[in-house]
């Protein structure tokens, strides 16, 4: 079969994340992209700093330049809108944000050293005519990039209420600063001002100061760049989804002239309500994997068939509960698995009583599947060879992949049907079934 | 399980917080005699205020809200942190999504139960509740399980660590993905209903305090690229 086992492992988008950070987001968010341990990018990015500095401006680069953002979400965002839930999600932390104030801690530390090099001045160990233009330039650049990581902040602010100066003001303000202090710095250069007047000189002047200028302008351009594409996605997300609320209202809308039609059949009017709750809820609130990827998914399809085309004893429509712990993409073997739980639920629908539980659980080395109903249950060995059913296409078929299948009954406490088939080992384990296996 | 529900015989007063007008009073009717709605709220707002002012043991707080920061009942239920210890929420929900449900678990509800719930059981998550217990549905255990990777038979050792489950958390919490109630998952591992129930609490409070859940939200939103 074509795409068995795991696929391989997708990489998040590298962002920076709230959560979690220390400083600037920069490691956690590595680490997330690549699908390493945090604790292993910090190490490397400490050891690397003594390095020529090379860790420390690896991660000012990557703070200026990976825009902030949470992986898990912008990952989610990015999905085809045809498999990504209708449904607004949730907004604010999910746990209280343990940070740093970074920027308060970085303003400190510039005053202080500030304050370093005045004093440094003043005793003549530093010349205070270098100190000033260079702290001129750095200040007006700083404020000049801070409007990148400010940028998501700044989208928030204006879908609340207007745009607001303050991208322009950080520009501009960054211009102003940097260009004294490359005009101070020029000036120092040629010795008392800019009075030489050596054409030199000024072209050196005049290069410095578009240096400046273009170092300072080149993160308002990255942003628009990328403002216009984010926009453009948004937009053909957002048609998507309206398509698909569209098919959604219309699928609605048919069951409700359906159920109006049916209402003299009380059993018949429930199971088609319920049919419709659950297309509703998993097209509102669930992303929905590719079709084809996931045992689980295959698993809910089944169950929806059993519920919708099978009835209790009494005639009335059974409800499955349903719960699955990790994923993997199908093979023969979970192909054969899932027929297997096919029967099981028929038999626990139609022979045994509701509620009828399903559980499936994706491990590293077996897949396991557990049906329970509330039923008196059956005897396997007291089944006669020519019921079929239990014997031949529930354990036979799981027991012919290699796997095991037992029947257990106890009085009161309903039957439960327990398959369980190995995984191939040959395929490095369940990569998809062991979420975060490799993050501990 | 519903053994508990004659706990004293004393009525339970709840404020049911949903914004569909039609799902209240719904709720009001089925629930039985010894839960007694005191006051209702259809907004982050109005919820955070109605607990203040009339400070019940038990909120009914729907996962999906309207008003605030957009954070909906977990945003409530941020909001009445300094009614912790006297006031406790039990998440009301038609979302299955695990991104909803442990939103608000983390945010500091008891437990979570879907809006499919019949009244009889629905009064008896609340008197469970109102007596400090979890109440875990059989998906809410599903969730944990995946959170903490406990497929990949990764098992704490020590009583504190916070990012794993212990053997015996994980077996309670598969016993309870299969559709087992605490009754039968006592009888099932020979304990006593009370150390189920010390176990599922354990487990409540290992998934609100672990740092865990960022790392597996990462892990899920790969398997879905």
């Amino acid at each position: 079969m074509p795409g068995a086992g795991p696929r391989p492992v997708a990489r998040l988008p590298l962002r920076r994340p709230e959560q979690g950070r220390w400083v600037g987001g920069v490691a956690t968010g590595l680490a997330a992209h690549l699908g390493l341990r945090v604790g292993l990018v910090r190490i490397a990015f400490v050891l690397l700093a003594p390095l020529g500095g090379v860790g420390v401006a690896l991660y000012g680069f990557l703070w200026l330049t990976v825009p902030a953002g949470d992986p898990a979400v912008v990952a989610v965002d990015e999905r085809p809108g045809a498999l990504a839930r209708l449904a607004r999600r949730q907004q604010g932390p999910d746990a209280p944000l343990r940070r740093w104030p970074v920027t308060d801690i970085a303003a400190g530390l510039a005053l202080v050293l500030g304050a370093l090099a005045l004093i440094a001045g003043r005793n003549g160990a530093l010349d205070l005519r270098w100190v000033v233009p260079v702290l001129l330039v750095v200040a007006g650049l700083v404020l000049a990039w801070s409007q990148l990581d400010a940028a998501q902040r700044d989208r928030l602010r204006a879908r609340a209420g207007g745009r607001t100066p303050v991208p322009v003001l950080r520009l501009v303000g960054g211009l102003v600063v940097a260009g004294v202090g490359v005009l101070l710095l020029v000036g120092q250069y040629t010795g008392r001002g800019i009075d030489a007047g050596t054409l030199a000189q000024s072209v050196v002047a005049a290069l410095a100061v578009l240096a400046g200028v273009g170092l300072a302008l080149a993160p308002w351009w990255l942003r628009l760049v990328r403002e216009l594409g984010d926009e453009r996605a948004a937009r053909a997300r957002e048609s998507e989804r309206a398509d698909i609320a569209a098919h959604l209202h219309d699928s609605v809308l048919q069951t409700l002239a359906l159920i109006r039609a049916r209402a003299d059949d009380p059993a018949e009017v429930a199971r088609m309500a319920r049919a419709q709750e659950r297309e509703l809820r998993e097209w509102l609130y669930d992303d929905r994997p590719a079709p084809g990827t996931s045992v689980t998914a295959a698993l809910r399809a089944i169950v929806a068939e059993v519920e919708d085309s099978r009835s209790g004893p009494g005639g009335d429509p059974v409800a499955i509960d349903t719960v699955a712990v990790g994923d993997r993409v199908p093979d023969a073997d979970t192909e054969a698995l899932l027929q297997a739980t096919r029967e099981a639920l028929v038999n626990a629908v139609v022979h045994g009583r509701p509620p009828v539980s399903l559980y499936l659980e994706v491990g590293q080395d077996a897949v396991e599947v557990f049906v329970r109903d509330h039923g008196d249950g059956f005897d396997v060995d007291a089944v006669g060879p020519d019921r079929f059913g239990v014997r031949e296409s529930i354990m036979g078929r799981v027991q012919r992949r290699g796997g095991s299948a037992s029947v257990t009954c106890r009085p009161g406490r309903g039957t439960e049907v327990h398959l369980r088939v190995p995984t191939r080992t040959d395929d490095a384990g369940a990569a998809g079934g062991a979420p975060a296996g490799g993050e501990r | 399980m519903s053994q508990a529900s004659t706990s004293g015989g004393d009525v339970v007063d709840v404020v049911l917080v949903d914004d569909h007008h039609l799902f209240r009073t719904g709720v009001r009717a089925s629930l039985d005699a010894g839960v007694r709605v005191v006051g209702e709220a259809d907004s982050v707002e109005t919820a955070v205020q109605a607990v203040h002012a009339l400070r019940p043991p038990v909120v009914l707080l729907d996962v999906h809200l309207p008003g605030g920061d957009g954070g909906g009942g977990a945003e409530v239920i941020r909001a009445c942190t300094d009614l912790q210890g006297t006031t406790r929420f039990l998440a009301l929900s038609v979302s299955d999504a695990s991104e909803d449900v442990v939103a608000v678990i983390r945010a500091g509800a008891r437990g979570y139960v879907t809006k499919a719930i019949d009244g009889a059981a629905l009064s008896d998550a609340v008197r469970r509740v109102a007596g400090g217990d979890a109440v875990f549905s059989p998906r809410l255990a599903g969730f944990v399980l995946d959170a903490f990777g406990a497929a990949a038979g990764d098992v704490a050792t020590g009583d504190d660590e916070l990012d794993r489950l212990s053997a015996r958390e994980r077996e309670v919490m598969r016993l309870i993905a299969r559709g087992y109630t605490y009754r039968e998952v006592a009888a099932e591992l020979f304990i006593s209903v009370k150390t189920v129930e010390t176990h599922v609490s354990a487990v409540l409070r290992k998934l609100q305090l672990s740092n865990r859940n960022e790392l597996t939200r990462w892990a899920a939103a790969r398997r879905l690229l």
